[in-house]
């Protein structure tokens, strides 16, 4: 405890400290400047920018996770042999290295030798030489898609574990009620399911927002500046361009945008997880 | 048994097709890895892609005897995440254990509060963090050690596995204390007779998070080792400008530092899922 003490409120005083001064990594010394980067900051269209990006890359690729998990764990939910291959099949993509799928997706959408070009252009739904990542708007699907494609199966295995421990005699009462399976699904199994699709969505917003291995391999915040979110640009600017101070300030605006989600986070994960409610 | 049937007729077999088609395509970018790998070099990027080949392990035996680009060599970088992972997970368990520990006891008036924060913890974005780390490594002159690894992976496991752990004692139930009690045994030998032996699945379930969420990790040893302690998502990242096309060793290498992963989330899928979630799903 005492370490994670450390590794948390340490840090933080670093950076409370270091965003009030304008360090420079290399030559000159570091002098205290107040809230001058902050200032730089909020009036920042690149910060304004990335930060904006970020929220949407959030948003739209936990939606669409949730929304494939949810129809993959009910088509996974009867306990059929063929479903128990499924599910050990859907484990795959999210068993791989982030930093390794990041790579085999830039090898896949490669413009000149990669699959998906060849086979999609071979049936005419796409232009042969597109190249996926020269385009704002084409690098942002490749960023979701491998994101879905990674993190899709964490959310069907969590409400795939939910939907198998719902009674069966609330099904059987709706088809005795002669419930369409449109309406069972509505009116039964969605509210019945609600805590382990806000377990799904918290857990994953906070990966989301974590997300840096993907968008460093296949982007690297390209083309231009399209594709720099915050990780990143926190990245490049302490890192690349050694501006201490001014990272520590994205750095702590950050914190406390992410600090808004940690009651969800309690109300989500402390309750459900007592063991005697679970 | 769940095996009522939602939708029936055409609906049905629409939707089993689709789940297939879905899974199958799941599939592609990890078939394309196997298959890449195994391919001779040279028809590796053909256009169209090559299906037929001698299958080869050329790939790997170059990967593993030569360097890797860098001054450290294919085996060197494997060899440190698993010297960096493992060293997170003794410490991640060695710490974790005790404070779990603490927050189950009644003398632990405000535990409620402490194991609200430490779940909070798990809201840090590592990013926040490299740039103080960074600094103080560089000062004292840590960076590129494993410690300088395996003390932050150590610490952001900690929420998660304190949170297993902490689900874990508090169902054992209080009656089996009790009646160690009753028996005579004190509290030293409660812990390590009767709670250790109950606790072992949960500390299997906390140390195989922890090895993942280290083996994987990226952003962290991407800016804070250097060559000596290097891990192999870093290395191999490194593959795409140094080899050019040798796309057979970048994916060999991909193969053998992503499949001891694979491997382990497949044989305990149940652990993985339910521990992620904070043990909040079983």
């Amino acid at each position: 405890m005492i370490l994670l003490l450390a590794m948390t409120v340490g840090p933080a005083i670093f950076l409370i400290y270091s965003s009030l001064h304008n360090i420079q990594m290399f030559g000159g010394e570091s002098r205290f400047v107040g809230l001058r980067n902050f200032q730089e900051l909020l009036t920042d269209a690149g910060f304004h920018h990335s930060l904006l990006v970020t929220l949407a890359f959030v948003a739209i690729a936990v939606a669409i996770e949730l929304v494939i998990g949810v129809a993959l764990a009910m088509a996974l939910a009867p306990k059929t042999r063929a479903n128990g291959v499924a599910a050990t099949l859907l484990l795959l993509p999210f068993a791989v290295t982030p930093v390794v799928s990041a790579m085999v997706f830039k090898q896949l959408i490669d413009p000149n030798y990669g699959w998906v070009n060849y086979y999609l252009s071979k049936v005419g739904l796409l232009p042969q030489n597109l190249d996926w990542l020269a385009n704002p708007s084409t690098a942002w699907i490749a960023l979701v898609a491998l994101d879905v494609w990674q993190w899709t199966p964490f959310v069907a295995l969590i409400i795939l574990a939910g939907r198998q421990t719902l009674p069966q005699e609330c099904y059987e009462a709706a088809s005795v009620d002669g419930s369409g399976p449109w309406q069972t699904f509505r009116y039964i199994t969605l509210p019945m399911l609600t805590p382990f699709l806000a377990i799904a969505v918290v857990l994953r917003s906070i990966q989301a927002f974590k997300t840096f291995d993907s968008f460093q391999v296949l982007t690297g915040g390209g083309p231009g500046d399209s594709t720099e979110i915050i990780n990143l640009g926190i990245y490049r600017t302490a890192l690349q361009s050694f501006q201490i101070g001014a990272a520590s300030a994205v750095g702590l605006v950050f914190l406390l945008i992410l600090s808004a989600l940690v009651p969800l986070l309690l109300r989500v994960v402390g309750r459900n997880a007592e063991p005697e409610k679970g | 048994m769940t095996t009522h049937s939602n939708f029936s007729g055409l609906p049905r077999y629409a939707g089993r097709s689709l789940l297939w088609l879905a899974l199958l395509l799941a599939m592609v970018p990890i078939v394309f890895l196997v298959i890449t790998s195994l391919k001779p070099e040279g028809v590796t990027r053909t256009v169209p892609p090559t299906w037929l080949f001698d299958p080869t392990i050329e790939n790997y035996s170059s990967v593993l005897s030569t360097g890797a680009g860098s001054s450290v060599t294919f085996g060197r970088l494997l060899f440190n995440s698993a010297a960096v992972s493992i060293g997170a997970v003794i410490l991640t368990i060695a710490v974790a254990v005790p404070a779990a520990y603490a927050l189950t006891l009644k003398e632990f008036r405000r535990s409620k509060g402490v194991s609200s924060w430490i779940l909070s913890t798990y809201m840090f974005p590592p990013i926040v963090a490299v740039i103080p780390l960074f600094i103080i490594a560089g000062n004292i002159g840590a960076i590129d050690t494993y410690p300088v690894l395996i003390i932050p992976y150590a610490a952001f496991n900690l929420p998660i596995a304190i949170w297993i752990l902490r689900s874990s004692l508090e169902s054992i139930p209080i009656e089996v204390q009790e009646a160690a009690l009753v028996d005579g045994a004190n509290r030293r030998q409660i812990v390590w007779h009767i709670l250790t032996p109950l606790l072992m699945p949960a500390v299997a379930t906390a140390g195989i998070i922890s090895l993942i969420l280290s083996w994987n990790e990226f952003l962290l040893a991407l800016s804070l080792t250097r060559a000596a302690a290097k891990t192999s998502p870093v290395g191999v990242q490194e593959f795409t400008g140094l080899y050019g096309t040798q796309w057979g060793n970048l994916t060999a290498a991909s193969c053998m530092i992503a499949a001891p992963i694979v491997v382990c989330v497949l044989v305990l899928r149940r652990r993985v899922v339910s521990g992620l979630a904070f043990g909040a799903v079983k």
